[in-house]
């Protein structure tokens, strides 16, 4: 709390009927009469508190009351957790896999600017070809490099995205790639698959996520299976642990076991990538990089 | 099991009882209790990757146990019982302000837990939680502070107060609970250093 002394004391000019000015500083007094039983203050206080004490049997007796009381629920019994409790407990937390997140680094903002490989480029293409470059690379490139990592516990769309994600790649394909003019009709936002160095597009279909229409895309990328889920606005601008990143102009990342995530901002939708891959990689996967 | 598990337990399991107690005083059944406890481990093992400092792992339990509770508690009437704060208030100003000692001890010696969970039920929430987490689980001002999210100053006039609403309880309560024949109005004597009220 802070050292800062406090005064209560009677002003020197103060007329011996004022009854007022005393009674606002008794009131003062007995928020600190607690604190001052407990050794919760500072000791300028302590001796202010001691001093006025000395002539005050109502705040003696006040200060009797808080020890009393405390000393009194000191006494209270504990509690005993039963064995088939602590069993519970402990069966659960094993039969939950743990939830952790990574920080994911900076893929192009943390490099020096003469390893970006935009300037590469330029400096081999030329600024017309750069340009190109950058338009053409519009729908794959990161609105922005920078990564917030969320807590899946804190992200719902994320978990059913996960849970979603387990239970397609324990099967088979729910669809096929010439699928996917179909799966346009069935959501009411655009789906537009993610092109890039080696990604194809493998599947595509619709689900939902606890209720809500989603499309899912399957892309083969360097043999890897990542599914990309996209969901229109309301459902991936619901939860504040997603929409603050996204506001602040940051893709989402997030683990769970050995599944990675990926979320941003669509065209009227939002997309999570999912895989057994790091953010990192589906980092370079959203902004066509060929290594994972 | 893994390592991050034997060190969750390792860390949680220790804590079990006081959770327990703390919930138990908020709930209407033992059963409740346990399964708010067990919530607040599994949402702790959800989101163990927050814990920054094991060293403050046991209010980090606390600050989930109370959301979890607050979850249990809209569904509960566990609070209904309670009394005019200013009659309370009232209560205690006799048992302080009067011509008469302190006798309360004497009271509260002879007050069963039952009767103390009692009196912390009948009044508001936010005073006995400050009370109880100071007196029965044992943090300090700071650690209230950092769990219930408030201002230190706040927890310091929330203790105040409760304890003063939770005296005020035991006393307009004393006859009800067989606590009648102990007379708080006795005549003072006088205190060796001034009896009266003189604030400096």
């Amino acid at each position: 709390m802070s050292d800062a002394p406090l005064n209560f004391r009677a002003p020197p000019h103060e007329r011996p009927g004022d009854d007022d000015a005393r009674e606002a500083r008794h009131q003062v007094l007995a928020t600190l009469l607690g604190a001052y039983a407990d050794g919760e203050l500072p000791a300028e206080t302590v001796a202010q508190i001691d001093a006025h004490l000395l002539g005050c049997v109502h705040c003696r007796r006040e200060v009797a009351l808080h020890s009393t009381l405390r000393e009194r629920l000191q006494r209270e019994p504990m509690a005993t957790a039963s064995a088939v409790l602590r069993d519970r407990i402990a069966a659960q937390i094993a039969a939950t896999p743990l939830v952790h997140t990574e920080p994911v680094p900076v893929a192009a903002s943390t490099q020096p600017w003469w390893q970006s490989r935009v300037v590469r480029l330029a400096a081999v293409l030329g600024v017309a070809l750069l340009t190109a470059t950058v338009v053409m690379r519009e729908r794959s490139a990161p609105s922005s490099a920078r990564t917030a990592a969320v807590s899946l516990s804190a992200a719902p769309l994320l978990q059913h995205v996960v849970q979603d994600y387990r239970n397609v790649i324990a099967r088979d394909l729910p669809g096929r790639a010439r699928d996917l003019d179909a799966v346009r009709g069935a959501v009411p936002f655009p789906v537009q698959p993610l092109h890039g160095d080696g990604v194809r597009l493998l599947a595509a279909w619709s689900t939902d996520l606890n209720g809500e229409p989603a499309a899912v895309l399957a892309y083969r990328w360097h043999d890897q299976l990542v599914l990309e889920y996209l969901v229109a606005e309301p459902v991936f601008f619901r939860h504040p642990s997603v929409r603050a990143p996204i506001a602040a102009g940051e893709a989402v990342s997030a683990v769970s076991g050995v599944q990675g995530m990926l979320a941003w901002a669509a065209p009227e939708s939002g997309a999570i990538l999912v895989g057994d891959v790091s953010p990192r990689a589906l980092l370079a996967l959203r902004a066509g990089e060929t290594g994972h | 099991m893994d390592d991050q598990q034997a060190r969750f337990q390792a860390l949680v399991i220790p804590h079990l009882d006081r959770l327990l107690r703390f919930a138990q005083r908020r709930t209407a059944s033992a059963v409740d209790a346990e399964d708010a406890v067990q919530d607040t481990c599994v949402k702790a093992w959800l989101s163990f990757a927050d814990l920054r400092d094991a060293a403050k792992v046991r209010p980090w339990l606390y600050r989930i146990l109370r959301s979890v509770l607050s979850d249990v508690s809209e569904k509960s009437d566990r609070r209904r019982q309670l009394v005019d704060i200013t009659r309370l208030e009232q209560a205690h100003e006799e048992l302080i302000g009067g011509d008469t000692d302190v006798v309360f001890s004497e009271v509260a010696a002879r007050l069963d837990s039952e009767m103390l969970v009692r009196a912390l039920e009948m009044i508001p929430e936010d005073f006995a939680t400050a009370v109880e987490l100071h007196d029965i689980d044992g943090f300090k001002y700071h650690e209230i502070a950092e769990i219930a999210g408030i201002p230190i100053g706040t927890v310091m006039s929330r203790i105040s107060r409760g304890r003063r609403l939770l005296a005020g309880t035991i006393v307009a309560n004393r006859r009800a609970w067989g606590l009648g024949a102990i007379d708080i109005t006795r005549p003072a004597a006088r205190s060796r250093q001034g009896g009266d009220r003189t604030p400096s």
